[in-house]
């Protein structure tokens, strides 16, 4: 009973979503990329029997499937970190009605168990049984091998909401699913014996050859991470209602140094507060500040990027990929006090320029990590600051107009996936054309020009962008101010 | 002076709000008050250019306030959560609002300490976000910083929600004193009759829309109307 009242209420929530319902771009968005991946998953399901055929003829094809049955739950766990809401925040309104917690958390554990979205996989594991295991096994060896998969991915939905619900408490226990996975990569690649991958194998023709201790082992796994996910709800839950967190914070910083910029300094103090006190903001800044670390220390210490087409590549994104995360969201998060910042005079104006400034600020960090391969001749000297005033002119003022366009308010604190998280087809586009159009005028500036030149003319372009940046934020302000009922309504509905 | 044309406001087929004309003059403090969906919250939004009018015009001091952000510099206001930037501590958020309006960080200390009795020593120095405030303390947060800047209009959506009846008690005394000091135009509404009976002296109910009495209340006279309006009976 509470599992369907639960099931139709999430089906509800899905179809009324303000962001979702009046933007049939995200919808038909939506629709399109999972037919797509479907279809994706198909023809692997029909192309990969003959290929792993080829390439291992004296194993048989699920032999090779089942060996990288670890690298499938590892990308169906990615995957979920774009789909899959943690518990906590769907159980919270429940809390209220008169129902017993322990069931009330149970059931919402059992839906994410029998969610359709565990069948996803089917599109690839239907098609490759059949071809690959009737003809050894019957319908029944690939009824059975299709029962294990699913009892994975099942495994794999509570593997995945645990680590959700500890990162949601705290950021550190992303190290969880890394240490995991790194030590089952360690595992595999250090060990000459290749025991995961073996193991896998083993295991999933366990499923085929219909053996119990196969399944009560795999039952056995989720029937565990059921219990953990409860008591680790159910503390959380318990916690939160008592109010056990303290609230208060240790160390208030001031950013004395920005006194001395005015008003538009007072504007950059109340950016870098946003993304240092808020989970969805911090989260989204610190993916897009380990990116471009990750970029740099690739440019800096390995050779293995000294391709001129790949060294660009790494040597844009590096520049760009900060701004790509957080300007392309400019006046999301915002949507949460537009009104007090819509009641004050020019204010967007200004906080338009403090989020530039700290944007542009941020590219130091690329820049002097890029001097490494400048000092090693890896590159000319003239390629970091062309990099980083094209970025910080050309691509920071494209990235800066989805000011005008952005108009769904995403939570400050909820998790960066869950609800209100679908754009504008306007937004989409810019961040598309932000994303794709920097590589591109690269290629086209240095194909008929030579390298050396087309540094010089991004390091141009740039710089106009930077030097005439009151005139085109001035426009953008000016353009967002047009917009601001539409928008304003759209921010308070999606709050 | 709040000057009010031909003002039309539509949620699909609903009128949410429809005045002809209707002003309000400089320093008078005027109490709106109606039952829910009445239009007060949204007449409060339009007068704050916070919504588009289908149709007519707010001034504020002869400024059409859809047209020119110039009214903004004179006016305070709190209406909901929307106003706040929670993750700030209270400390931050004044002293935030304090430099947009061109007020020091000692001046804003000193404009603070007027609300000392409001505030009751839980709220500056505790080291929290304004996130992790109860809702009434929020409110305070909300109201303290309206008027902070010492707006000649001042415009407050139901003050005295989440407010205990001591901290109600204060605000009154607060918006009073405010009144007489400084002859600012102040509009608040509120359900809660008494109050809103006790400090304001014009009154306007406000009913789908329309503003359908316009209540001089001299010395409470406008509560036993509004008692029968609201059919309140002992």
């Amino acid at each position: 009973m509470l599992l369907s009242v639960i099931r139709k209420n999430k089906s509800l929530e899905a179809k009324r979503n303000p962001a979702f319902d009046t933007n049939r771009f995200a919808k038909f968005m939506i629709y399109f990329m999972v037919a797509y991946w479907a279809a994706i998953l198909l023809l692997l399901g029909v192309l990969l029997p003959p290929l792993f055929e080829e390439v291992s003829p004296a194993m048989e094809p699920y032999h090779i499937m089942n060996q990288g049955l670890i690298y499938i739950l590892l990308a169906d766990f990615l995957l979920r970190t774009m789909a899959q809401p943690a518990i906590s925040n769907e159980v919270k309104p429940y809390l209220l009605l008169p129902i017993k917690k322990k069931k009330l958390i149970s059931t919402f554990l059992l839906q994410h168990g029998i969610s359709s979205y565990n069948f996803f996989w089917f599109f690839m594991f239907v098609p490759f049984a059949f071809i690959t295991i009737i003809k050894f096994y019957g319908f029944g060896g690939m009824f059975l091998y299709l029962l294990g998969i699913w009892l994975l991915m099942v495994m794999n939905t509570y593997w995945f909401s645990l680590c959700k619900m500890l990162f949601n408490e705290h950021p550190l226990w992303i190290l969880l699913p890394i240490l995991f996975y790194l030590g089952l990569g360690a595992a595999e690649f250090l060990l000459k014996s290749h025991p995961i991958s073996i193991f896998t194998m083993n295991f999933a023709e366990g499923y085929i050859q219909g053996n119990i201790l196969t399944f009560i082992l795999t039952i056995a796994a989720i029937l565990l991470l059921f219990w953990i996910n409860y008591v680790v709800q159910k503390k959380i839950l318990y916690d939160e209602i008592s109010k056990v967190k303290d609230t208060k914070i240790k160390h208030v910083s001031e950013y004395k140094f920005l006194d001395r910029y005015g008003l538009v300094g007072e504007y950059m103090r109340l950016e870098l507060k946003l993304v240092l006190r808020n989970k969805t903001a911090k989260t989204q800044f610190f993916m897009g500040f380990f990116i471009m670390i990750a970029f740099s220390c690739a440019l800096a210490f390995t050779d293995v990027y000294d391709g001129e087409a790949m060294q660009a590549f790494l040597f844009i994104y590096n520049f760009c990929i900060l701004g790509l995360m957080t300007l392309g969201n400019t006046m999301s998060f915002e949507g949460n006090y537009i009104d007090g910042l819509m009641s004050r005079k020019e204010s967007i104006y200004i906080l338009l320029r403090a989020k530039y400034y700290i944007a542009l600020l941020f590219l130091l960090i690329p820049f002097a990590v890029m001097m490494l391969p400048v000092t090693q001749d890896k590159v000319s000297i003239l390629a970091p600051f062309a990099y980083m005033m094209l970025s910080g002119g050309f691509i920071f003022a494209l990235l800066l107009q989805t000011a005008v366009y952005n108009s769904r308010t995403l939570p400050l604190n909820a998790n960066i996936t869950k609800g209100n998280r679908s754009t504008s087809k306007m937004q989409q586009l810019i961040s598309a054309g932000a994303f794709g159009l920097p590589i591109m005028l690269d290629t086209l500036l240095a194909l008929p020009f030579g390298r050396m030149a087309a540094y010089w003319i991004e390091f141009t372009i740039g710089l106009a962008f930077i030097i005439t940046h009151r005139y085109w934020i001035k426009n953008i302000y000016k353009r967002l101010m047009k917009r601001k009922y539409k928008n304003m309504e759209s921010f308070r509905a999606t709050r | 002076m709040i000057t009010i044309n031909n003002l039309v406001k539509r949620f699909g087929e609903k009128v949410a709000v429809n005045i002809d004309h209707y002003t309000i003059q400089s320093g008078d403090m005027l109490g709106l008050v109606g039952n829910n969906g009445a239009g007060k919250t949204t007449l409060f939004r339009l007068a704050l250019d916070l919504l588009k009018a289908d149709e007519g015009n707010v001034m504020i001091d002869d400024i059409d306030v859809s047209k020119n952000e110039n009214w903004k510099e004179v006016t305070g206001a709190f209406i909901d959560d929307g106003f706040l930037i929670e993750y700030l501590t209270p400390e931050e958020y004044f002293t935030f609002i304090g430099k947009i309006c061109g007020i020091t960080k000692d001046e804003v200390s000193e404009r603070l300490t007027r609300f000392e009795r409001l505030m009751h020593n839980e709220i500056m120095g505790q080291k929290k976000l304004i996130r992790d405030f109860s809702a009434g303390n929020k409110q305070k947060i909300g109201i303290i910083g309206a008027m902070l800047n010492r707006p000649q209009v001042l415009i407050l959506d139901e003050p005295f929600n989440f407010l205990d009846p001591t901290s109600q008690s204060v605000i009154k005394h607060e918006l009073k004193a405010y009144h007489e000091e400084t002859n600012a135009t102040i509009l608040i509404s509120s359900h809660n009759l008494t109050h809103t009976v006790d400090i304001c002296p014009r009154i306007a109910l406000l009913e789908d829309g329309h503003i359908i009495r316009d209540i001089q209340n001299n010395d409470g006279s406008a509560e036993k109307e509004l008692e029968a309006y609201f059919n309140i009976e002992e």
